[in-house]
């Protein structure tokens, strides 16, 4: 039976830990993204962010035979990309969806033209002998059983993800500057009559952003693969904008969304080997995308109707208080 | 001479001049620092696509492609809808309109106005979803177009795959249509003009489409400018808020503007299938939706202007694929000068020269802020 097959596969703990190492490179820039889109900015160009900086790694590493230089430079790319963009949309008033899609098509002809330059090859870079980033296993944690084949064993950037979630978390929430950025976001207007910096904040985010898309671009270039290939993101970086709006506009619901569509696709892999044609399968992750956003837009509108609610209710009261005194 | 240059559509033209010249003479400088015969290249590229006859012919057709899509993008950006959903609804286009050429027997007459309004019905239908989702549930459209796009790939290499490619065949592609299924040349096989039709048909595929083509950007702009509903997309374009407040139906305005967008989407395929390639073939349009933007943005949506950016930007393209041949370079450096040249025609203060417009324009938009309260910058409400 196929069927059996198919369900022990996903009831396994090598599943589980396939679907961490697939949604990584959702989760990086899905959190880049949410930084974006708290500061009132959609950052289109994760996409291209992730390219440049998966491109750049592998290049830096295969010619300085470091992988952490690799690493950092592949970082750097990713920043200063992200500065063109900020650049633009902030000082040259480009409108930030079109200067998003310029960029894209920047990094995706630019690293193919480079990539052609240095290798003679469009497809990819396997000529070059670029690095890994290590497998980190854990210890203790490693020896349980099935927790240690979910937990252990990922490389670098999985667990860099967790602790990065975390971080923007308490980033957001309790420092001054992420009640600024949300401020900025939520009415720019009212942050610039309380003298909030709102260029400088915008453009600080939409370089976190880079930062955390450069990851995701290293993520796919140094460890999920051991290459660069063109066009390699395939996408990634609109599911992770995606993965924003599921998750509610925060950093665990951007986690765990960016890990539900992880899992679809892994799903679509175990699914690949029933009759069923591939295509049919590899829809899922998208659809659910769609669905996604179904979910999120009648979730919103349930909100404003309950502030609404809350409201009139606040103001019911406040006549009737008025009334009696 | 000074009233010549303050005129604001001079100042737009100067301006996309500009802006593609310096984007081709940075793509220049790279060419030097790379190519062994840098001049031989960009001769290659920028004169290419007129050096032959078959060359001109792909020119012209690449360029029928862009304008459609140039002129679906444009629907939708001019409502201030940012649809990425050209591309889904150009492979949709595709299938249908090449399954009809393919399957129904009816005589050439019938049959391609069939599969023309058959390409036009997909597109429709699959750009009324994300107007939908958008005008009902707020979905962002970009990332809902997005998503539509890689499902109509799925269903097109599913039905390419599965039902209609021949089994024999060794890659997936259907079988070439028949001659009932395939567009005409543009010119009429007439006794008076024999010859031209005989180099046309010949040398290039510029088939009637051409025709089509004219009455989609007179339909487009006459859409837009001079309807009732394009009053309305306008409103939409300018303020949504603005609009809904002032009794506009923003909704189903919000529905039929994706709609109509996918229409000239799905023309884009028809003409894919029936005039280029003859036949169903995988990868069909390789990010041609996206090209549309390009077209659609260097022409300031505006219907009237998208032949020529269309045709400009055909030319780059083309040009781009002689070069590849010709010389060492590849034409992915074409993408970086796109890229270019839509950085430096949106961004608002790319010329000094425009700067005092700009200043201009923004204290007429102060002053508005002041009677209606603008939506802040944020994208979303």
């Amino acid at each position: 039976m196929k069927i059996d097959l198919v369900l022990r596969g996903i009831f396994s703990a090598l599943f589980l830990a396939s679907i961490m190492r697939i949604s990584t490179p959702l989760i990086l820039p899905a959190l880049g993204g949410l930084i974006t889109e708290l500061s009132g900015s959609i950052n289109i160009a994760l996409e291209g962010v992730m390219l440049t900086s998966a491109f750049t790694g592998v290049v830096v590493s295969a010619f300085t035979k470091n992988i952490w230089l690799g690493v950092l430079g592949g970082i750097i790319s990713g920043i200063l990309f992200s500065a063109l963009l900020a650049y633009f949309h902030l000082y040259l008033e480009t409108n930030i969806i079109l200067a998003g899609m310029a960029l894209n098509i920047m990094a995706t002809g630019g690293t193919i033209f480079l990539l052609y330059i240095l290798t003679g090859d469009k497809g990819n870079s396997s000529t070059l002998a670029s690095g890994m980033v290590p497998v980190v296993e854990i210890p203790f944690i490693k020896d349980i059983p099935f927790l240690g084949t979910v937990l252990s064993g990922h490389n670098i950037f999985v667990y860099i993800a967790i602790v990065l979630t975390f971080l923007i978390h308490i980033l957001l929430y309790n420092t001054k500057f992420g009640v600024h950025l949300r401020a900025v976001g939520e009415n720019p207007i009212a942050a610039t009559s309380l003298g909030i910096p709102v260029r400088s904040i915008k453009f600080t985010a939409i370089l976190i952003s880079g930062f955390l898309a450069s990851l995701g671009g290293l993520n796919l270039s140094m460890a999920y693969l051991s290459l660069f290939q063109r066009e390699m993101t395939a996408g990634r970086g609109f599911i992770a904008l995606a993965a924003v709006y599921l998750g509610g506009r925060t950093p665990w619901g951007t986690f765990l969304a960016a890990i539900l569509f992880g899992a679809a696709d892994a799903l679509s892999t175990q699914l690949g080997t029933l009759d069923i044609p591939s295509q049919w399968v590899s829809v899922i992750p998208y659809a659910i995308t769609i669905i996604a956003l179904v979910v999120y837009g009648i979730r919103r509108r349930a909100q404003i109707v309950e502030q609404t609610k809350r409201f009139q209710e606040r103001e019911l009261v406040k006549v009737d208080n008025n009334n009696h005194t | 001479m000074r009233k010549f240059f303050s005129n604001p559509a001079v100042r737009e033209v100067l301006r996309v001049i500009i802006a593609v010249g310096a984007a081709l003479l940075l793509g220049f400088i790279v060419t030097l620092f790379v190519s062994e015969d840098p001049l031989g290249a960009y001769k290659a590229f920028l004169l290419g696509p007129l050096s032959k006859f078959n060359r001109f012919g792909d020119w012209i057709e690449e360029s029928i492609t862009l304008i459609l899509v140039g002129l679906s993008v444009a629907v939708a950006f001019k409502a201030n809808m940012f649809s990425m959903g050209t591309e889904g609804q150009l492979l949709l286009g595709a299938l249908v309109s090449g399954s009809i050429a393919l399957f129904v027997p009816l005589p050439a007459i019938l049959r391609i106005p069939l599969a023309i309004i058959g390409a036009m019905v997909a597109g429709f239908a699959w750009g009324w979803i994300p107007g939908y989702l958008k005008a009902h549930l707020n979905a962002n459209e970009i990332v809902s177009t997005l998503m539509l796009n890689a499902i109509a790939l799925k269903i097109y290499d599913y039905f390419l795959i599965f039902h209609i490619k021949a089994d024999d065949a060794g890659y997936n592609a259907s079988d070439f249509f028949p001659k009932e299924g395939l567009f005409p040349s543009f010119i009429p096989n007439l006794p008076f003009l024999e010859g031209a039709y005989a180099l046309f048909s010949d040398k290039t595929n510029i088939t009637i489409m051409v025709y089509v083509l004219i009455i989609a950007v007179i339909a487009a702009y006459y859409l837009i400018f001079r309807t009732p509903f394009g009053y309305k997309l306008r409103m939409i374009g300018s303020n949504i808020k603005f609009a809904r407040y002032g009794g506009i139906n923003t909704k189903r305005t919000t529905i039929l503007v994706f709609a109509i967008s996918g229409i000239f989407g799905g023309l884009a395929g028809a003409h894919l299938t029936m005039g280029i390639h003859t036949k169903l073939i995988a990868n069909i349009s390789i990010g041609m939706g996206f090209e549309g933007i390009i077209v659609a943005i260097l022409a300031r949506n505006n219907p009237l202007l998208i032949p020529i950016t269309g045709l400009a930007y055909g030319y780059l393209r083309a040009g781009a694929n002689v070069m590849e041949r010709a010389s060492d370079m590849s034409r992915e450096m074409v993408f970086v000068i796109q890229a270019l040249i839509i950085l430096f025609v949106t961004a608002e203060r790319f010329l000094p020269m425009i700067q005092k417009r700009v200043e201009e324009r923004k204290e007429n938009n102060n002053h508005m802020e002041k009677l209606a309260p603008s939506d802040g910058g944020s994208h979303e409400d």
